[in-house]
């Protein structure tokens, strides 16, 4: 028997896929040989645990596999930022969850600190493929941000810091709408599926195309004590379908971000590119978030610089050019 | 046991216990830790629970309205600024019969919408509007079912501290909820009004009541004075919040520091009021924050049990029809609302309810609407009527007693019966609001 | 001698209930804090263009410092939500078995609150050692520890008021039931 939790509801995408992709899948090849059955018991949407409980869910054994959205947890797993703090790279989501990925398994920090919440890492989940800015006036480049106020949440708040006189305003989602449209803010930071579900074109009707970059949110974990339990060709069943899981969802992300911005420019949105020195003008302005992290981590014995290191490469040889080097402040 | 069985089991002993008077976040938090003990047989899960479940729910960011809220409130109601709505209500009601119970009704609405609570409610009404009842003879009973009646407002119209709970339990917006709550509220002071004018009309002696001798109109100014403060404080709550300028933690605060601002430019708040009015509102938040990390215990527990999947089960394989849930829950509500107070009731049926509204496509912000007016009827019946206990209380008048006090309510109950059946079958009476 | 127990018990108890209301002191003035710093974010926000970026952290930590220091004055005033139309009933027919049923509740009570002791304790070790936080790094972080510790000394403190309820009922059981009765107003009020 497996119980997996998620504190998002069912039918969110990444919840969903789980049900019905990663299951079934596993439950397929299980099958094949007949030798192991898994009796899945399926509890999300606050059922068991909230968004942000799901680390602490399968770290004390409420649930036995689950999807944890790290950003809530900077400071549990702070590797797990690497993709947040590496922006104007690739707007691909499945570039950089392969990427992630296989950093965590090359190098042991992630696993570890994941060990240290007694579970074990299975996928990275990319499901959203790039924040873009959304606002009530035309804008290009960050000389328009100065002065203005800018909805968002997460580190990608960081992402103003050089701005002049440029405010992040924190918010949910939920409220970036309402926000726009009494211009509490005059832009707001979200990727073009929530731009869609939220109606944001009514508000605001244009889009700079600033293609931040993808960015890790989700991790597939199990707890270290059910896992220890399972035969191992259950667990090589699981690590497989896991590899698959986080290609499939990468690719819904990216299909459905498609999909969304055609809704947005139908909804009556415009969507501006951002030129090529824009984007290198706001890379430029930004604190060395890369740097930061890697000296975080670098000074808790962990291979931070490396690390960065590593998935630049990663991205270079997918054919990705950084917008900015992350690497050229490294010690 | 099946999970069907735990969950049955479970709800049976805490009604059992909190029945016998245990404190009911204590039964809700013991019944769970040992269902989960019994039914994994792993006493550290269940420490586990308790461990994630405790401090998780307090710090979720939109229960600061919970204190905020109150304190608005409790500075509201000490400035005086609810006996001067019914004041200006009154001069204008005056001559129907009836009269004083209709503006009665329409401050109270007034009112609710500064006020996060009906007890608030109900003690300030019991002491301005009864005494005047009784003054032009009006019958002793109506007169207190008035106020226990209308006091439910106070927990309808936003802002109000169940319309936040439930928000957590279902996970949806508190600022949606608040918006739902608005027609829904007036709705219902409008149906108290029209059943006030019935009884005029048919059963004038149930009513009683002189016509007033002085027609003693207010003055504009003086209606200006008396009504200004309240309606300032509600364009910049339930304004903010409509226009997204400020979340509901946000207009709480903002109305917390414009009521004191009010009260104090009235030289109506002494030092020593003001610390009481600080001293009560930890005093409720921290209870109802305790009920609900019991109450999220509890649901957590159901959970790990299972039920939630197997409820969804059950209602796939029997078909079972909207209406049958409905008369089911209304049934439910009502039965527990003899003995419980409203929280608790949205505690303990939303958990197990939820997962049998959610597949079938219904909006949760409306579920939430019938969820909170239907546990609220609880606070008129007997024998654990909050409201009337509260009016009983304050009103300190030995010619009223207990049982006059639930016999008025009745009626007013019955009429809340009405709306919340209303309410089930026309939802866009709750959610036409929203976009 | 079984006397001179209970004084000293009493006394005790008198200790226990007066922390109570230092910490109840404390968690009033959080009360207060909230208000501020919620409306110092809307004006600096709205007016300044300089929104405070630990907002919700800040409110967050006031929260469980609101209901956790006031929580052992709650127990200790008896307003723990509860329904206690059965004892009343009890209460003048069968004084002694009311007693007991009494002293059974509060036991259970401080049992419950003596496992959330037990279940925070570590918690609280593990955040001190690992120096964990919530909120954004480079925006505002507050650290965990403190929020288990006051976790972990309220629950301990309601317990132990809990604990001396049930040895004490014997006592002064005539003066709770009074003080109940005086309160049934403000403690139904405490129901919203
Ligand atoms: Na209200
Ligand atoms: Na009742």
């Amino acid at each position: 028997k497996a119980v997996v939790i998620d504190g998002y509801p069912a039918k969110s995408m990444w919840v969903d896929e789980f049900s019905n992709f990663f299951i079934p899948e596993v439950n397929e090849r299980l099958a094949k040989t007949n030798n192991y059955k898994i009796d899945w018991q399926e509890s999300y949407g606050g059922t068991i645990v909230k968004p942000k409980g799901v680390l602490d869910g399968i770290k004390l054994g409420l649930g036995d596999i689950g999807i944890v959205t790290t950003i809530f947890h900077n400071s549990k797993l702070p590797s797990q930022s690497l993709a947040g703090v590496t922006p104007f790279i690739s707007a691909d989501a499945r570039v950089v969850a392969k990427a992630i990925d296989e950093i965590t398994k090359e190098f042991p920090t992630m696993e570890k600190e994941f060990a240290r919440q007694k579970q074990v890492y299975l996928a990275t989940g990319v499901v959203l493929d790039t924040y873009q800015i959304f606002s009530k006036e035309r804008i290009e480049s960050i000389k328009d941000l100065e002065g203005s106020k800018v909805a968002g949440a997460g580190i990608i708040l960081r992402y103003l810091d050089g701005i002049e006189n440029a405010a992040g305003v924190r918010g949910g989602l939920t409220d970036f709408y309402n926000m726009v449209s009494t211009g509490l803010v005059d832009h707001a930071m979200l990727w073009p599926e929530a731009a869609e579900t939220f109606k944001i074109a009514e508000v605001a009707p244009f889009m700079l195309k600033a293609d931040f970059g993808a960015v890790n949110t989700k991790t597939v974990t199990t707890n270290s004590r059910f896992w220890k339990k399972l035969p191992s060709e259950v667990k090589q069943v699981i690590q497989e379908v896991a590899i698959e899981y986080r290609d499939h969802v990468a690719n819904i992300a990216m299909n459905r971000a498609k999909k969304s911005l055609d809704a947005y420019i139908a909804a009556g949105g415009t969507v501006v590119t951002m030129s090529q020195e824009a984007r290198k003008e706001w890379a430029d302005s930004m604190p060395d978030l890369a740097a930061e992290w890697a000296e975080g981590l670098d000074k808790k014995g962990e291979p931070g610089t490396e690390m960065l290191r590593a998935y630049m490469a990663k991205l270079k040889a997918a054919g990705f050019t950084p917008t900015r080097d992350w690497t050229a402040g490294l010690k | 046991m099946s999970p069907i069985e735990i969950g049955v089991i479970s709800v049976i002993a805490i009604i059992v216990l909190v029945y016998l008077g245990l404190y009911i976040p204590v039964a809700l938090g013991v019944v769970s830790f040992v269902s989960i003990w019994l039914m994994r047989d792993d006493f550290e899960l269940s420490m586990n629970l308790l461990k994630i479940a405790v401090g998780d729910s307090v710090m979720e960011y939109t229960f600061a309205t919970v204190p905020l809220f109150t304190f608005m409130g409790l500075i509201v109601s000490k400035a005086g600024m609810g006996a001067d709505i019914y004041e200006v209500m009154n001069s204008g009601f005056k001559k129907v019969k009836g009269g004083i119970g209709m503006a009665t009704v329409g401050a109270n609405a007034v009112f609710a919408a500064v006020t996060g609570s009906s007890i608030a409610s109900a003690s300030v009404f019991a002491k301005v509007s009864v005494p005047e009842m009784l003054k032009y003879d009006y019958n002793p009973r109506f007169a207190v079912g008035v106020v226990a009646g209308s006091s439910v407002l106070g927990m309808i119209i936003p802002p109000s501290a169940m319309l936040i709970i439930y928000s957590f339990v279902a996970e949806q917006s508190v600022g949606e909820m608040f918006l739902a709550g608005v027609v829904p509220g007036i709705l219902l002071a409008a149906a108290y009004i029209a059943a006030i004018w019935l009884m005029g009309k048919f059963i004038p002696k149930y009513v009683g009541g002189k016509p007033a001798t002085e027609y003693e109109w207010m003055s504009f100014k003086e209606i200006f004075s008396k009504t200004a403060p309240l309606v300032s404080l509600i364009t910049i709550v339930l304004g903010g919040i409509y226009t997204g300028w400020l979340t509901p933690v946000e207009a709480g605060a903002a109305g917390a520091a414009v009521g004191l601002i009010i009260a104090l430019i009235r030289g109506k708040m002494s030092l020593k009021s003001f610390w009481e009015a600080l001293i009560e509102t930890g005093h409720i938040t921290a209870s109802i924050l305790f009920l609900i990390t019991a109450a999220s215990i509890y649901s957590r527990m159901l959970g790990l049990a299972g039920l939630p999947n197997e409820l969804a089960l059950i209602l796939e394989q029997n078909q079972m029809s909207f209406m049958m849930i409905m008369v089911i829950y209304v049934c439910l509500m009502l039965f527990l609302g003899t003995l419980l107070d409203t929280s608790s009731i949205i505690l303990i049926v939303v958990p197990l309810f939820l997962p049998l509204i959610e597949p079938m496509g219904l909006s949760l912000v409306w579920f939430g609407i019938i969820t909170v007016i239907g546990a609220e009827i609880g606070l008129l019946t007997p024998p654990l009527g909050i409201s009337c206990f509260v009016i009983k209380a304050s009103l300190d008048d030995d010619r009223i007693s207990l049982k006059d006090v639930f016999m008025g309510s009745l009626p007013f109950a019955f009429v809340m019966l009405v709306v919340l059946i209303l309410l089930i079958n026309y939802p866009v009476l709750s959610i036409g609001i929203l976009h | 001698m079984s006397n001179l127990l209970l004084q000293g018990v009493s006394k005790l108890s008198k200790i226990a209930n007066s922390v109570a209301v230092i910490t109840n002191t404390v968690g009033t003035l959080m009360v207060l804090c909230l208000v501020l710093v919620v409306d110092y974010d809307v004006i600096a926000r709205g007016a300044f263009n300089k929104p405070f970026g630990g907002a919700v952290e800040v409110v967050q930590f006031t929260m469980v410092l609101i209901v956790f220091l006031q929580l052992p004055d709650v127990v200790r005033v008896n307003r723990l939500t509860r329904s206690d139309g059965f004892l009343a009933i009890m209460q003048p027919r069968f004084p002694n078995v009311t007693m007991w049923v009494r002293r059974f509740i509060d036991s259970v009570s401080a049992i419950l609150m003596a496992l959330i002791a037990i279940a925070i304790w570590p918690e609280f070790v593990e955040m001190l050692e690992t120096k964990d936080y919530f909120g954004i790094p480079g925006v505002f972080t507050a650290p965990w520890w403190p929020i288990k510790l006051v976790i972990f000394l309220s629950a301990s403190l309601c317990s132990l008021i809990f604990i001396f309820k049930v040895i004490l009922a014997a006592t002064n059981i005539q003066l709770i039931r009074m003080d109940e009765m005086k309160d049934k107003a403000i403690s139904a009020g405490e129901k919203l």
